[in-house]
């Protein structure tokens, strides 16, 4: 079959007549599935049609759905423009109303998105990126107003989190311990390196050469861990009341079920999942993100050990972006400030930590 | 619109198809439609939502979903189930931990009907970190060996940071989809 010429390569009769009858059956049944599928789309389609619309079987019906969607989209994008062009007057009118006039908007534009996404099966490539794109500038301008209309509160978390000091019983160095995970259905995953289940004690890890690879912190209570050097992944899980300082993770940080805890990290994505009431010092190259998580606090990177500026640079994360300020709380996708989170105040902030043991610890595992 | 044209339209949208990537969040989904789409991977965020990529591939034009994975935005998962010709299955294969969360979402995904034609892709993704489990093993514990005897999957090794394996994955994606509706081809 000739390909890329527009309509030439239609299957025609001759075409048929030249081939054995073996293949003239592999034919016909493709094109039987050709039509069938077909007929699927236009029904699922059909079936997805407002009732309004007349049921019809011929050719035409696809692009009527698009049209009925363009229309369904268009009303939509109207009602949110006029009741964007209201909240300036709202602001000045009944202030008290505009958050919740502004939380109306979103979800309003969230429920246009659902459209598209519901949509999108049948609707051509252009009209799917081209409602994106609106959508999005809508979400633009729902941010933009925000940060024009409400007054910029300072968000404050009265109980600071603070790690008590306990005694280090003893400075533990290279002290990994591997575990065997179980799966539900009885594999048994092989052993990944980490601290694990630990009360009251100091670990050091410095990541070197062939080293590297993804590490685990989990079951924890009241530790401090410092690590150095660059590595691929973090994973965190299960720490109470515990310090975390880390040099470099070129892959990304995942955490969760964590309270009262600082952190102190570096990565190229950090995902927060379940943390209370636990502070984030972060250089992260993209937006942070929390889930499911209260009085969390987020400032900028403030370890210090030698040679941790290299070790940042090879890693990619060299460069202070601004970041670690630009976080995304998944429970509350709304334009209005997530009652979550917040920004640590310089005054509130952890001093500089430097860890100067990093350099006395052994290497390798 | 004359007849013609209009079936010369609909025989275009005929070489397109819809592939759906879903997986935990962190897997690296975003990850590897940029690095198929030669696109710099240095930063991306946590998906929210989701992004759509029209890629050209061989002679068919792909249409890929990439929809976010994170616990609470699971649920929209199901908005886009519809006219999926493909299913790409994305696995951490670093993170252990949350292996058990993996295969629970999967076998929620392949109980779903809308999903039963599609050819499903499994990206053991990560292989280039030290500790990641192999393509056997994930397979192991996803119980591939008991899926339904009419779906056609496969499992591949991948590293979206290298790009090993991304191309055996999706030409074997595309050749049995490409089987499946263009027989001929
Ligand atoms: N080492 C390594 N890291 C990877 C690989 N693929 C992705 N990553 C990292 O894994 C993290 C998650 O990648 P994303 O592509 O954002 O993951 P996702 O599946 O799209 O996540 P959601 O959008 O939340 O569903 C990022 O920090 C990536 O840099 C890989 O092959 N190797
Ligand atoms: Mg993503």
């Amino acid at each position: 079959m000739e390909d890329g010429n527009g309509g030439q390569n239609l299957p025609t009769k001759t075409l048929d007549s030249d081939l054995d009858p073996n293949l003239q059956k592999k034919h016909q049944s493709m094109l039987d599935r050709l039509s069938a599928r077909h007929q699927t789309r236009l029904d699922s389609s059909l079936t997805r049609l407002d009732s309004s619309l007349t049921r019809r079987s011929d050719l035409s019906n696809s692009s009527e759905s698009t049209s009925s969607f363009l229309s369904r989209f268009s009303d939509s994008k109207r009602s949110i423009e006029s009741q964007l062009a209201e909240s300036r007057q709202i602001a000045s009118s009944d202030p008290a109303r505009l958050k919740s006039h502004l939380d109306d908007i979103s979800s309003s534009i969230s429920e246009l998105e659902k459209l598209v996404a519901e949509n999108s099966y049948f609707l051509p490539s252009y009209e799917v990126r081209s409602s994106l794109k609106t959508i999005s500038d809508l979400r633009q301008n729902v941010e933009s107003l925000t940060a024009e209309l409400v007054p910029k509160k300072k968000f404050t978390f009265k109980n600071k989190a603070t790690a008590k000091k306990e005694p280090p019983k003893e400075l533990e160095i290279e002290k990994s311990n591997s575990v065997s995970t179980k799966t539900s259905n009885n594999f048994v995953i092989r052993d990944s390196p980490g601290f694990r289940n630990k009360a009251n004690e100091i670990f050091e890890k410095k990541f070197r050469g062939s080293d590297i690879g993804e590490f685990t912190l989990s079951d924890l209570d009241s530790c401090e861990v410092r690590l150095s050097g660059c590595f691929d992944a973090l994973f965190i899980n299960r720490l109470k009341n515990c310090r975390i300082y880390s040099g470099p993770v070129t892959g990304s940080v995942l955490i969760e079920d964590v309270e009262d805890c600082i952190f102190v990290l570096a990565s190229h994505q950090i995902r927060i999942h379940l943390a209370k009431r636990s502070d984030f010092y972060l250089r992260v190259r993209s937006r942070p993100i929390i889930e499911d998580s209260n009085g969390v606090r987020f400032a900028p990177y403030c370890l210090e050990y030698q040679g941790i500026e290299d070790e940042l640079e090879a890693a990619g994360l060299g460069e202070e972006t601004g970041n670690w300020a630009n976080v995304d709380d998944f429970k509350w996708l709304r334009a209005v400030q997530s009652p979550n989170w917040c920004l640590l105040l310089e005054n509130e902030r952890v001093e500089k930590v430097y860890v100067a043991n990093l350099e006395t610890g052994n290497e390798g595992s | 619109m004359g007849l013609l044209s209009i079936i010369r339209k609909i025989k275009r949208k005929e070489k397109e198809m819809r592939i759906l990537m879903v997986g935990l969040d962190n897997s690296g989904k975003t990850t590897i439609v940029m690095k198929i789409n030669g696109e710099d991977t240095s930063v991306i965020s946590p998906t929210l939502g989701f992004n759509i990529k029209t890629i050209t591939y061989q002679k068919y034009t792909l249409n890929i979903w990439d929809v976010g994975g994170q616990r609470t935005i699971r649920s929209y998962w199901r908005n886009y189930f519809e006219q999926t010709d493909g299913l790409v299955w994305v696995v951490d294969s670093s993170d252990l931990r949350r292996l058990d969360d993996c295969k629970m979402e999967l076998d929620n995904l392949l109980k779903e009907e809308r999903l039963s034609g599609a050819s499903l892709l499994i990206l053991a993704n990560k292989q280039d970190i030290k500790g990641a489990l192999t393509p056997t093993e994930i397979a192991k514990v996803l119980n591939l060996e008991a899926m339904d005897k009419t779906r056609h999957w496969k499992i591949v090794g991948c590293s979206a940071y290298t790009g090993e394996g991304l191309l055996e994955g999706f030409d074997w994606l595309v050749q049995d989809i490409a089987s499946r509706i263009y027989v001929l081809d």
